[in-house]
């Protein structure tokens, strides 16, 4: 399985929290450090409401963690 | 390694175990000429409770020596193990578990064949538990590359 559609800038916003480890963040998302770690790869699209509770952990809106590469979908369709 | 890999890990050496020692106790029964329906129903018992027993005694384990584990790594005499199933794992779990089926199913299909070429009902019921053990050993396999994979 390659890397999914779904970018996501989790480190970036991770090291903008005051170096937030996976570990806190795993915590307060309710999820596993090795899930963690596979979205950071963008080897896992997380479901839509893992999504939202990582986004109201950083207080930002959910595109601003996330971003869907639409050419890639067109590219495949063309 | 995640406990959940832990886990699987340790099903997939049992799993291979079971395995092994139905195939053991099979070439045995066709050396000795004993290949009768009571051996191999109680072949079929055995390793059936094997499975169960196997599988509560190895998921008991892995919580006591991940314990230890962490126990050792930080210090702390309470550690906190993370043995929760979190939506990547259930999901793992769900495409392993419909590998496990479609091996299964296809290992059901092939021991019915066996009527066809007129072979006794004891080699059907050999090779269902013969492919049950394998599916089990294949879901596990597959859970594991899954979860090398990232999913």
């Amino acid at each position: 399985m390659g890397k999914s559609r779904i970018s996501n800038n989790i480190r970036k916003l991770r090291f903008n929290h005051s170096e937030m480890t996976q570990q806190q963040l795993a915590e307060r998302v309710g999820v596993t450090r090795q899930t963690i770690i596979a979205m950071e790869q963008e080897k896992y699209s997380p479901s839509l409401e893992l999504a939202f509770r990582i986004a109201l952990v950083f207080g930002v809106p959910l595109e601003e963690v996330f971003s869907y590469d639409a050419g890639a979908v067109k590219a495949n369709e063309a | 390694m995640s406990f959940q890999q832990k886990n699987i890990t340790l099903s997939l050496v049992n799993f291979i175990l079971i395995l092994g020692f139905f195939l053991f106790r099979l070439i045995q029964m066709f050396n000795s000429d004993s290949f009768t329906p009571a051996s191999v129903f109680r072949l079929w018992g055995i390793t059936i409770g094997l499975a169960i027993v196997v599988t509560i005694i190895g998921t008991i384990l892995t919580h006591i020596v991940s314990a230890i584990i962490e126990a050792i790594r930080t210090g702390n005499e309470d550690p906190k193990i993370e043995d929760f199933e979190d939506e990547r794992d259930q999901l793992i779990d769900l495409k392993g578990t419909r590998i496990t089926y479609t091996v299964s199913s296809i290992g059901v299909f092939l021991s019915m064949l066996t009527f066809v070429f007129d072979q006794p009902p004891l080699v059907m019921f050999t090779l269902l538990i013969f492919f049950g053990v394998v599916a089990q050993i294949v879901g596990d396999i597959s859970r594991l590359v899954l979860y090398r994979r990232g999913f």
